[in-house]
């Protein structure tokens, strides 16, 4: 079964910026799959039409057998989306804010605060927790949003540069993570990233997009292959000319 | 639908106690408002009546304030944290949105609303007519809140955040059309039509009429809670339009921004 079906989507922004221009995707499930690109290549408005924030002006949208465009309510209690750089309300601790998205998400009470001490220790924020989001480092703040991506036991996690920010170590720690949740819940995994070292740790699979387009499609493997290159580096150099 | 009603009371309650400035909000401003006036209407020399009929205003002021405020933080305060796109990918309502931190408002409406007439009638004479006309008072007076914070929610969700200056201004225009220190037919003509249209009007006519002055408004209980039934409906109905624009347009994420 596919966890995300796209069929020729398009958008333009109302000052005139096509961000996408017939993206078409399919992403089976259990895949992690990696979206690449350079800077502007509508990798990010590709993830907010997926995660619901943006309406395509043309072509369809299924998430997990459901329309994103007409079951929306749905989709967003089946998936769950952490961004690079991500905010939060400053003046609530680690743990408050983690609790306000359980409760958005319709965890109850006992079951909720589990889960909080869960992924708190999970994420390395015990000494954290109780301190301000606007008081921690960048990195802190990431592991909290990834944290808080996956409070709902999301069948689709989207991640829009997890590790971006993170100290190296961290960063590693983080991969190894998001792999092992993978496998433990099976969920299916969309990644965004500049990182090609964690595109390749990571992704089953990768499409490359440049200019609202997808330009390429395959396992890293495969990239690798059919352009030369030695690493994923040289696959998104020779992608990106 | 409850848990996220509670998300969200939860969040404001939080946000209301870090604050300093939401203290100020519920006491300094609704204070000076309520003495400056008291003070006016011992200098010039009121009957009790005329006097509780003007600190009405000051109390009422203060409460719709505190409570819309309330309401109108939802959107604004996901705006201030760059929030807005986290709280709008979960299966969040346009309901559930308002109603968690109207009921915040509510608590804090009360306890401003509590203060002003405890110290109005210790300070000026004033006093209430009674339970049932100040029960049905305070939750016109909620109710209008709820449709002032939502209205400012859609004009943020249209106009993007220089909109947000509306949370702080459209408690004292409706109050001012609605009759704040005198009857609404006190109005110049058109701003008397206009006055039918917002639901504040009865109530505060209603709750006058206990002072022996008031603009007699025909049924004013029933056009008040009629015509907030069709605006809080229209208001809700508006958001979800709003909201859905802000999806396509993609003002939803540069709110977050």
């Amino acid at each position: 079964m596919l966890a995300v079906e796209i069929k020729d989507v398009q958008k333009t922004y109302p000052n005139g910026v096509k961000a996408l221009q017939g993206v078409s995707l399919s992403v089976e499930k259990g895949e992690i799959f990696g979206v690449l690109g350079p800077n502007g290549a509508g990798k990010t408005t590709l993830l907010n039409i997926m995660s619901t924030l943006l309406v395509p002006e043309t072509g369809t949208v299924n998430i997990l057998g459901l329309s994103a465009l007409s079951q929306s309510d749905e989709v967003r209690s089946l998936m769950n989306l952490c961004s690079g750089n991500a905010n939060f309300a400053w003046s609530l601790t680690i743990r408050e804010n983690l609790r306000f998205y359980g409760m958005l998400y319709g965890l109850k009470s006992a079951a909720r605060e589990r889960k909080l001490d869960e992924l708190i220790t999970a994420f390395g924020l015990e000494a954290y927790a109780e301190r301000r989001f606007d008081e921690v480092s960048t990195g802190t703040k990431q592991r909290m949003a990834l944290a808080k991506s996956i409070i709902n036991d999301p069948q689709l996690l989207m991640l829009d540069e997890p590790t971006v920010g993170m100290d190296p170590d961290i960063a590693l720690k983080v991969r190894r993570y998001i792999a092992d949740y993978q496998r433990r819940t099976g969920c299916t995994v969309l990644l965004t990233t500049h990182y090609m070292p964690e595109a390749e740790m990571l992704c089953g699979r990768v499409a490359f997009v440049r200019d609202g387009q997808v330009r390429a499609l395959g396992t890293p493997d495969e990239l690798r292959n059919k352009l030369n290159a030695k690493d994923m580096e040289g696959v998104f150099l020779e992608l990106a000319k | 639908m409850i848990q996220r009603i509670l998300a969200f009371a939860y969040r404001d309650w939080l946000f209301a106690r870090r604050n300093i400035f939401s203290v100020v909000e519920m006491l300094f401003w609704p204070i000076v408002g309520m003495l400056s006036i008291g003070l006016m209407g011992n200098f010039l020399k009121l009957t009790r009546d005329q006097q509780a009929f003007i600190l009405t205003g000051a109390i009422a002021l203060g409460t719709l304030q505190v409570t819309q405020l309330d309401v109108a933080y939802a959107l604004l305060h996901d705006i201030w944290s760059k929030s807005v796109k986290h709280t709008f990918l979960t299966p969040t309502g346009v309901v559930e949105y308002l109603i968690g931190p109207w009921l915040v408002g509510i608590v804090r409406g009360t306890v401003v609303f509590s203060l002003l007439s405890g110290f109005s009638m210790y300070a000026f004479g004033f006093y209430l007519p009674g339970v049932l006309p100040t029960v049905l008072l305070l939750v016109g007076l909620f109710l209008n809140a709820l449709l002032m914070g939502g209205l400012v929610s859609i004009l943020v969700l249209q106009y993007g955040q220089k909109a947000e200056i509306s949370a702080w201004t459209f408690a004292y225009l409706f109050i001012l059309v609605a009759g704040i220190y005198y009857p609404a037919t006190q109005l110049p003509r058109f701003f008397y039509h206009i006055a039918l249209f917002i639901p504040l009007t009865y109530f505060l006519d209603y709750f006058r009429t206990y002072y022996g002055t008031s603009a007699h408004l025909a049924a004013p209980l029933w056009r008040g809670f009629g015509l907030l039934a069709f605006l809080i409906t229209a208001m809700f109905f508006g958001l979800k339009l709003s909201l859905a624009r802000a999806r396509r347009t993609g003002v939803l994420l540069r709110l977050s921004e």
